[in-house]
């Protein structure tokens, strides 16, 4: 039987840190993907450019130091800015950013660029006569966006969007780097103490495989739900 | 002789780009480039006979290679390198054989992860390209007598590599990318040099920001490159 | 009477995918100079059959000669294939294929596709190998096309360079598989025009095809295929002109 000298509990607290900031992660990373896709595709020039910005300049650095950027940096930022309303205002308001936060917050950040990719693609890629369609039965633009835009956009989004989520999860190991007791760091921090690194590193390497296998299968089914009326599969 | 008083007066009262911290850099960035080209250069010369093999009806042959490339596709870069370079003293004798002082470095269990792992990937963007060689193409490769040899070495492999073009050059930014972490392992790549920059003096900013702006224009230059690279190997896909 | 042995004899060809049996024994024996045409509806199997002469699909039963010598087959796991692909390269190398879709190689241009085999598999010098491709390329009306690639030349364009193509290995015999049906009408013309000097020259030809003008015209035998059965053949005034079968009768009619 697997020993885990002790080291177990943490390591299954560690996987509960490294899902539910994947899960986290993802949901914003959706949000500010499609607020992405959307200045890309507006009229707006400011909103574009800005958008482009955004995407390239993350798309163009290391995950591992846009995080110490925005965990390291972001953390210095706070303290200037509290130490103001200090001093402005009397306000004493000290704010220490959590790890997990600012891991959710980077990887978020960091995936809302490449999702905004991933939906730009996808609602360029849906048939505008059934938009028209919408508005022709006197459907609100809100209503268009639920009802029609959104699920026939996501057919087209989903396998980028899958692919978004298996590079995502494999993020968040980086958040041992910051400082953060995911699975990783745990096993890690075990593989020193006990110099057996086997032992701890290779069942969570399984885990992540766990992981990406069930989402794997999930994706499938949801790929399987939006295909609805496109016939074959 | 003026750049150079050009280049002093310029970094003169900035108290975090000394040449010193520089020179750090510097020094990163040709170890980075040294892991990722290495890594880069390994991990293409296994691929190829990977992804043939990985292409066989054999599912004996098929099969393992498979294995290899979901595990490492389907697990964070970062434990590879821990299991590989905790667990490199595990290796039965490695501490006797001649390697071992170029093994002890962080270097080169940093470069068999990555080569490794960009194998891997490498290895199922190859796989998508060949499985993408018109039929009709193989068929007329038959027709006219060439062995099965002959027909990959002749026909199936030169426009699989061209249409695996576009994806490779994603993989050649990803690795880069991916190279950051070398510095967990104590490695003074890129990144490493930030980090250090930051711990001495404690400005985030300056360090990190700088090294992003390094990663990005790097990442233009293989950006570009690859454009170029597919505009001369591509020209054959598009209509006069 | 021992004349020279034929080039090609294909005995008694049977195949089947799954359930279907697409060929029911079919024969054919192609003599030097004989231009052989193969009609019939789709899906009589005329295709599958010639696609069995090269062994790019695999007869189940039956059997191919060249020149008298026998291709030799043996049962495996996934059913009878050849027992000797050295053989099978061999033989592929003296019967040139001309597909329905070109199938010229797209990374390479018209020139390097025509000299592609002729060095690799036929072990041509290079220099050699171009020479012949440039005459090719004037007899096919492609000379300044010798650097496009595939995707830069008109349908009847590709046609014609694979032609070459074929041209270039110095066949003994000549497949074509339905050359003029992925083309555009007002480029069949040309195509055909090439086929009929080759069969002018000679050549040893067996011919899929839907232009019964050219079966007509050109060919020793038609052979027409039903149902992966041979139901009439003959020389073309006998079989096209007045045929005797009902269902020929009734293919040959014109459609409006």
């Amino acid at each position: 039987m697997l020993d885990l000298q002790g080291y177990g509990p943490r390591l299954i607290e560690g996987a509960g840190v490294t899902i539910s900031l994947a899960l986290l992660s993802l949901i914003l990373a959706i949000v500010l993907g499609l607020l992405t896709a959307s200045a890309k595709m507006s009229r707006s020039w400011l909103l574009h450019k800005l958008a482009t910005l955004y995407t390239t300049v993350i798309r163009g650095v290391p995950d591992l130091v846009l995080m110490m950027l925005l965990f390291f940096g972001g953390q210095m930022a706070l303290n200037v800015a509290t130490d103001a309303l200090y001093d402005r205002f009397g306000v004493d308001w000290y704010i220490n950013l959590n790890a997990f936060a600012a891991g959710v917050i980077t990887i978020g950040f960091i995936f809302g660029a490449y999702m905004g990719e991933t939906f730009r693609g996808a609602f360029l890629a849906v048939d505008g006569g059934q938009i028209e369609a919408g508005k022709a039965y006197g459907m609100s633009d809100w209503l268009v966006f639920r009802r029609i835009r959104f699920p026939l956009m996501m057919r087209h989004a989903l396998p980028g969007l899958s692919n978004n989520w298996m590079v995502l999860l494999k993020t968040t190991a980086l958040v041992s780097v910051i400082g953060l007791s995911d699975m990783v760091r745990v096993a890690a921090e075990a593989s020193r103490a006990t110099h057996e690194p086997f032992t701890f590193l290779l069942p969570v390497a399984a885990i992540y495989l766990l992981i990406a296998s069930v989402s794997e299968w999930l994706f499938a089914r949801l790929q399987k739900r939006y295909n609805v009326g496109f016939g074959g599969h | 002789m003026e750049l150079t008083t050009w280049f002093t007066d310029l970094l003169d009262g900035n108290l975090i780009f000394t040449p010193q911290t520089l020179g750090y850099y510097w020094d990163g960035l040709v170890t980075t480039s040294q892991l990722v080209f290495l890594s880069l250069l390994a991990g293409l010369v296994l691929a190829v006979p990977l992804a043939i093999g990985r292409s066989s009806r054999h599912r004996w042959i098929s099969l393992p290679i498979y294995a290899y490339t979901y595990v490492f596709r389907g697990t964070p870069l970062l434990i590879q390198l821990y299991i590989i370079y905790y667990g490199v003293v595990f290796v039965d004798g490695i501490q006797e054989s001649i390697f071992w002082p170029l093994l002890r470095e962080a270097f080169f269990p940093a470069l068999i992860a990555f080569t490794l792992n960009t194998a891997a990937y490498t290895t199922e963007i190859f796989r998508g390209a060949i499985k993408a060689t018109a039929r009709g193409e193989i068929e007329a490769a038959r027709a006219y007598g060439m062995s099965n040899a002959l027909m990959m070495r002749r026909i199936v492999l030169p426009s699989a590599f061209r249409r695996a073009l576009p994806a490779y050059g994603n993989e050649v930014i990803f690795m880069l990318h991916a190279s950051a972490i070398a510095s967990v392992v104590t490695l003074m790549d890129l990144t490493g040099a930030a980090r250090f920059v930051y711990a001495r003096f404690y400005a985030p900013f300056e360090a990190f920001l700088f090294v992003a702006a390094i990663y990005l224009c790097l990442t233009f230059a293989i950006l570009y490159f690859f454009r170029f690279l597919e505009k001369r190997l591509l020209a054959h896909l598009r209509p006069a | 009477m021992a004349a020279t042995p034929m080039p090609l004899e294909a005995r008694n060809i049977k195949k089947r995918f799954g359930d279907t049996e697409v060929l029911k024994g079919l024969s054919l024996q192609a003599h030097k100079g004989d231009v052989i045409t193969l009609i019939g509806a789709s899906g009589s199997g005329k295709s599958t059959f010639l696609r069995c002469m090269n062994l790019l699909e695999q007869p189940d039963e039956g059997d191919l000669l060249m020149h008298g010598e026998e291709i030799l087959f043996k049962q495996t796991r996934r059913g009878r294939e050849p027992a000797d692909w050295k053989q099978v390269v061999r033989m592929r190398a003296k019967l040139s294929m001309v597909f329905q879709s070109f199938n010229l190689w797209a990374h390479m241009t018209l020139l390097e596709n025509i000299i592609e085999a002729p060095i690799h598999v036929l072990g041509k010098p290079r220099k050699e190998a171009i020479e012949q491709a440039n005459a090719l390329l004037e007899r096919v009306g492609l000379t300044a096309r010798a650097n496009a690639y595939p995707a830069q030349m008109s349908g009847g364009q590709q046609q014609r360079g694979a032609i070459a193509r074929a041209l270039a290995m110095d066949p003994e015999v000549m497949l074509f598989d339905e050359p003029t049906s992925a083309l555009d009408p007002e480029l069949v013309g040309d195509v055909l025009k090439v086929m009929h000097g080759l069969a002018d020259e000679g050549r040893t030809m067996v011919v899929v095809t839907h232009e019964m003008g050219f079966a007509r015209d050109v060919s020793s035998q038609v052979i027409y295929l039903h149902q992966g059965l041979v139901e009439e053949a003959g020389p073309p005034q006998d079989v096209l002109t007045n045929p005797s079968s009902p269902r020929l009768k009734q293919f040959l009619a014109p459609k409006y």
